[in-house]
């Protein structure tokens, strides 16, 4: 009771939590992987930042799913501030880079188009951030009794980890198709428009050029005549 | 206790880990989430100004406030509320598409980021990550095995859940491209058509003009 006083107050309010509410409250375990859909207008450059380890792998892969030519410059800086990628005008692109300490910066940049805006999808796949090994071992916190297998159990766990993996690569792939078949749906939906747009276009001025045409050989043999008499 | 202080130094350290960007003090960024219908999704954002006499972002910031704003693929609005510097939305889908989550400070007060920078840091979670697990093993009692196969039971369904939305998705796909094919061609037929019978109305039109101005 009495070696409880010099505790700072936050901590003595997380001690009086009860530790199952713990993992979901106050600040948040962000997930190894995440991506973010968003729409860059026209002349600007957005920057996001991601702190890393040491030694952990980030992946990021982005891909333009709207706006115009369907394409963007793609920048990205290490902690120091050194330029790690550089690419001018890509629809999409695929990049891994093995880490050092410290927040990795990643631009996108509109700044060479100046009506069309962007719609851009990325995503990031973060390896070895160290924090696995934490995870499983909090569960083992908040499980109730034991499972009645116990020679095999680690045999079972290990394949229900394989499965694990294997899902989330599906889910994976399913993301990228996804990001994808916006592109591509976005592509003929704008095809569309501009079929319908353009057809009346033509239709109209087809209907104007011919009756001007005829109107202005009228006036001409008109005025010809008035002059005569 | 030491464990308790270690727990929560840990769960600092771990959510220094999220995506962070900058915002100005009117500006507002809005991120899209494609997702399937009933479909949960959760963000957790932190926010740090920055103090222009420190040159340091400030670790918390209190009465700042952020309004997060969730529109459907509609257009209606599913989601509009005020959180703290720090918070946690969470919204539920009832529409397959396009939902916009945006993000903005409330800040009225020109003062209070004079430098006009704001790092907020996000995560979304959509789907099956959004699941606590260990809050679920606790509520339901779960073995670790019960507990583990109820993960792989999520991840498969979210997973079918996608790919029902993308057979519906593929399906307005090709009616778009069908309807675009159609369109090309009776535009194209129509066109000639109207370029024909313009031109005999024209010939016609100006014959007869010709005749009457006795000039034929």
């Amino acid at each position: 009771m009495g070696d409880k006083v010099w505790l700072p107050f936050p901590v003595l309010l997380l001690a009086a939590v009860p530790p199952v509410l713990l993992p979901g409250a106050a600040s948040f375990t962000p997930s190894l992987d995440s991506d973010f859909t968003f729409t860059l207008p026209a002349g600007q450059k957005e920057c996001f930042y991601q702190p890393m380890p040491l030694k952990a792998s980030l992946e990021i892969e982005y891909q333009v799913l709207d706006g115009a030519g369907l394409d963007i410059d793609f920048h990205l800086a290490s902690p120091e501030g050194k330029t790690l990628v550089f690419e001018q005008r890509k629809s999409d692109g695929v990049h891994t880079v093995e880490t050092e300490v410290g927040d990795y910066m990643f631009c996108f940049d509109n700044t060479f188009s100046t009506i069309s805006e962007k719609v851009i999808f990325f995503e990031l796949i973060l390896d070895n951030m160290g924090e696995q090994e934490q995870e499983q071992e909090d569960w083992k916190k908040y499980i109730t009794g034991t499972d009645m297998l116990d020679m095999k159990l680690e045999d079972i766990l290990e394949s229900i980890n394989s499965i694990k993996s294997r899902l989330s690569k599906s889910g994976h792939i399913q993301t990228l198709l996804r990001a994808f078949e916006a592109r591509d749906r976005n592509i003929q939906e704008s095809n569309f428009d501009r079929v319908n747009f353009w057809s009346m276009v033509n239709l109209v001025v087809m209907v104007v050029v011919s009756a001007i045409q005829v109107y202005m050989l009228k006036n001409l043999f008109e005025d010809k005549r008035k002059s005569r008499t | 206790m030491g464990l308790s202080a270690l727990l929560l130094l840990a769960l600092c350290a771990a959510s220094s880990r999220a995506l962070y960007f900058h915002i100005g003090e009117t500006e507002k960024r809005c991120f899209i989430e494609e997702i399937p219908d009933e479909t949960m999704v959760i963000g957790n954002y932190r926010t740090q100004m920055w103090d222009k006499q420190k040159e340091v972002f400030l670790p918390s910031t209190p009465g700042l406030g952020m309004h997060v704003e969730v529109k459907d693929p509609d257009g209606k609005v599913v989601l509009s509320r005020q959180y703290g510097s720090e918070g946690r939305f969470t919204f539920t889908s009832h529409t397959p598409g396009d939902h916009q989550i945006c993000l903005h400070s409330n800040s009225t007060k020109m003062t209070l980021f004079a430098g006009g920078r704001l790092r907020v840091h996000l995560d979304i979670q959509v789907g099956e990550h959004a699941n606590n697990y260990p809050e679920i093993a606790a509520k339901d009692k779960l073995t670790e095995l019960q507990l583990r196969a109820r993960q792989l039971l999520d991840q498969v369904e979210q997973i079918q859940k996608e790919q029902d939305y993308q057979r519906y998705r593929e399906e307005r796909f090709r009616l778009t491209s069908e309807s675009t094919n159609q369109r090309v061609l009776w535009w194209s037929i129509a066109q000639t058509v109207i370029l024909i019978l313009t031109g005999i109305w024209q010939m016609r039109h100006l014959k007869s003009f010709f005749e009457a101005k006795k000039l034929v």
